[in-house]
């Protein structure tokens, strides 16, 4: 297994409820596809660098799993589809 | 006599190999700030003084921290 970094952006109009069942989504998406989650962490809301689909800020989640390449293209295949993120970026730790 | 002329070209030290940084992170916005224009742009290596290892670390993480929204696309 490797360790992943994963980092991305929440809409700033969710409310808290919603907000954690979209993490809760993704910790549970890794985890069901033999990862295993090392960390999750809240950065909170942030003012983005730029406008993306007109919002100005939006809230930041930084996360560290283990897994293989497949819980990567799940992963990576269900943040593309979930409106509520509106960018992600993943890197494979060395 | 010979008189030196001119300003001497000051002596560029990599800032990450000083820091004896291992991996440039995306996430450091603050110091990969340094490294672009107030416009957004990537400074060259002959401004930002980094080694050619470092300038291409931090390039991807210039870029990196742009898909993310950390830092701004070039505004021009
Ligand atoms: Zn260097």
């Amino acid at each position: 297994m490797r360790t992943y970094e994963l980092m991305y952006i929440i809409r700033p109009d969710l409310d808290e409820e919603a907000l954690n069942g979209v993490v809760d989504k993704f910790d549970q998406l890794i985890t069901n596809h033999g990862g295993e989650v090392i960390n999750t962490n809240r950065w909170g809301k942030r003012r983005l660098a730029y406008e993306i689909n007109d919002y100005r800020e939006g809230f930041y989640i930084l996360e560290h799993f283990k897994g293989n390449s497949a819980t990567e293209i799940e992963l990576e295949r269900v943040l593309k589809l979930t409106d509520a993120v509106l960018r992600f970026l993943i890197t494979r730790k060395l | 006599m010979r008189r030196e002329r001119g300003r001497r070209p000051r002596k560029k030290v990599c800032s990450f190999c000083v820091e004896k940084v291992q991996d440039v992170d995306y996430k450091d916005v603050g110091k990969l700030r340094k490294f672009i224009t107030d416009r957004g742009k990537i400074l060259p290596r002959r401004i930002s003084g980094n080694c050619a290892k470092h300038q291409r670390e931090a390039t991807i993480a210039i870029k990196r921290a742009r898909n993310i929204a950390l830092l701004p696309f070039t505004s021009d």
